[in-house]
């Protein structure tokens, strides 16, 4: 059935008004129909865009400050990350000065203690062995002193002052100044020394420091009856070797990785501070070297200190 | 007591070790003294002592390690650990593995003395109820 009314104006269906537009040509109506439509298009278009920007700068924003945020937790745990460590470095250093230190202490207070305990007896005093007591107490505050000496000197960052250093004649004056000592150790010492070696750009009294504790280190090995071989020679690129080798007792494998370590000592109490190695360590570092060890069990160590021949002090 | 304790007393520090054996005996007390881990190891393994003195840090078997050797051989000698640097942790580590007590160098001969007094009752006290 097909709907003959007729409709009025206002009142036709779409498909209606389409034919009714296209018949009678009301063409104005169709372009403006089609302007609003673009319009309401391109709003809507650009209110798309205009979203999908801020989204977009949202997201990178919230992505900056996540970085941010990242960055600072990271650098957060890498301060922790040193902290822990420098403060592992400072227990592991006050344990060894405790020991050092208040092992000599309570030798001091037995005698005192033991002293004063002489003194209160009815009997007229032994003094020999008072003499012996009061020094025993000097050597131990000796010995203290020299614990907080190398600490010290351990502790100083002083800048070196660097100076042309001919290695050869620096090496021989710290092998004479053993001399006395090795002759009563009946220790030999060989020098083997590089004649075309070039002089370095170092500091002579640092470097000095170094051979005198590496050649104490060589005799305390070796204790009696031995052989210390110090040599130096060209190396490339543009460095020198000095190589102290001894035929002391060694050290094992387990203990290499610590002899560098502050107060770390496989000599009996009283016997040396643990201090040697690591100030030459330090020091060998500050002037822009390596110092390394090579060692067994009975046979012996040999330390190598490789030096550049010009000098880039490094601030430690 | 009866009779005083017998002391195994153990330190590498030779003047150290010397000095409080004669401190010790002065005050009547009967010491055996060693320089190492493994001489007194060897010492117990002659006869037992009641109480020992010994040093934490020493070359060869620590003094930790001397511990719980001895606690596991040799339970019924209380041991008090002397040491020139202690710590939470290894205090904790001597109580651990049966150490009766730890004093920290220098300290007063009385305190040594009381702490051997103490170690020598607490085994007394052991022996009388056992387990």
């Amino acid at each position: 059935m097909t709907d003959s009314t007729p409709h009025l104006p206002g009142q036709e269906s779409w498909p209606g008004l389409w034919h009714h537009l296209a018949v009678y040509g009301s063409s104005w109506l169709v372009a403006m129909l089609a302007i609003i439509l673009g319009m309401f298009v391109s709003l809507l278009l650009g209110l798309v865009a205009a979203l999908a920007a801020g989204l977009s700068f949202l997201t990178i924003h919230r992505l900056l400050r996540q970085k941010a945020v990242a960055d600072q937790e990271k650098h957060l745990v890498d301060e922790q990350l040193l902290q822990s460590q420098k403060l592992a470095a400072l227990g592991k250093l006050s344990a060894g000065l405790a020991h050092e230190i208040n092992n000599p202490l309570a030798i001091i207070r037995q005698e005192a203690e033991w002293l004063l305990f002489l003194c209160r007896q009815s009997e007229p005093l032994d003094m020999t062995e008072a003499i012996s007591g009061l020094r025993q107490i000097l050597k131990q505050v000796d010995r203290s002193r020299e614990i907080t000496t190398n600490l010290l000197n351990f502790a100083r960052r002083q800048q070196p002052i660097v100076q042309a250093v001919n290695l050869n004649r620096l090496v021989g004056d710290m092998v004479r100044l053993v001399a006395k000592e090795t002759e009563q150790r009946r220790i030999t010492v060989v020098t083997q020394l590089a004649p075309d070696l070039p002089s370095i750009n170092s500091d002579a009294p640092l470097l000095r420091q170094v051979i005198l504790n590496l050649l104490n280190n060589a005799m305390q090995a070796i204790d009696q009856d031995g052989t210390i071989t110090i040599s130096t020679q060209p190396t490339e690129p543009e460095a020198i070797l000095i190589q102290i080798h001894d035929t002391g007792c060694g050290i094992s494998k387990e203990l290499l990785p610590r002899i560098f370590d502050p107060f770390f000592t496989t000599k009996p109490q009283g016997k040396g501070t643990g201090l040697g190695l690591s100030i030459c360590h330090g020091i060998i570092e500050r002037l822009g070297g390596t110092i390394t060890v090579a060692s067994e069990v009975g046979k012996g160590s040999t330390f190598t200190v490789k030096l550049p021949i010009t000098l880039t002090p490094k601030e430690i | 007591m009866p009779t005083g304790p017998s002391i195994l007393l153990v330190d590498d520090e030779e003047r150290f070790r010397q000095n409080l054996k004669k401190m010790l005996t002065a005050h009547g007390l009967t010491v055996t003294a060693v320089g190492s881990g493994d001489q007194a190891l060897a010492e117990l393994a002659k006869q037992p002592y009641d109480v020992m003195l010994l040093d934490m840090r020493m070359p060869g078997l620590s003094g930790l390690e001397t511990l719980a050797i001895l606690k596991k051989d040799y339970p019924e000698t209380e041991v008090i650990v002397l040491t020139g640097h202690a710590s939470v942790d290894a205090a904790a580590e001597i109580i651990r593995l049966g150490g009766f007590e730890f004093l920290l160098k220098p300290c007063p001969l009385e305190e040594i003395i009381a702490k051997i007094e103490s170690a020598y009752e607490r085994k007394l006290a052991r022996q009388e109820r056992p387990g």
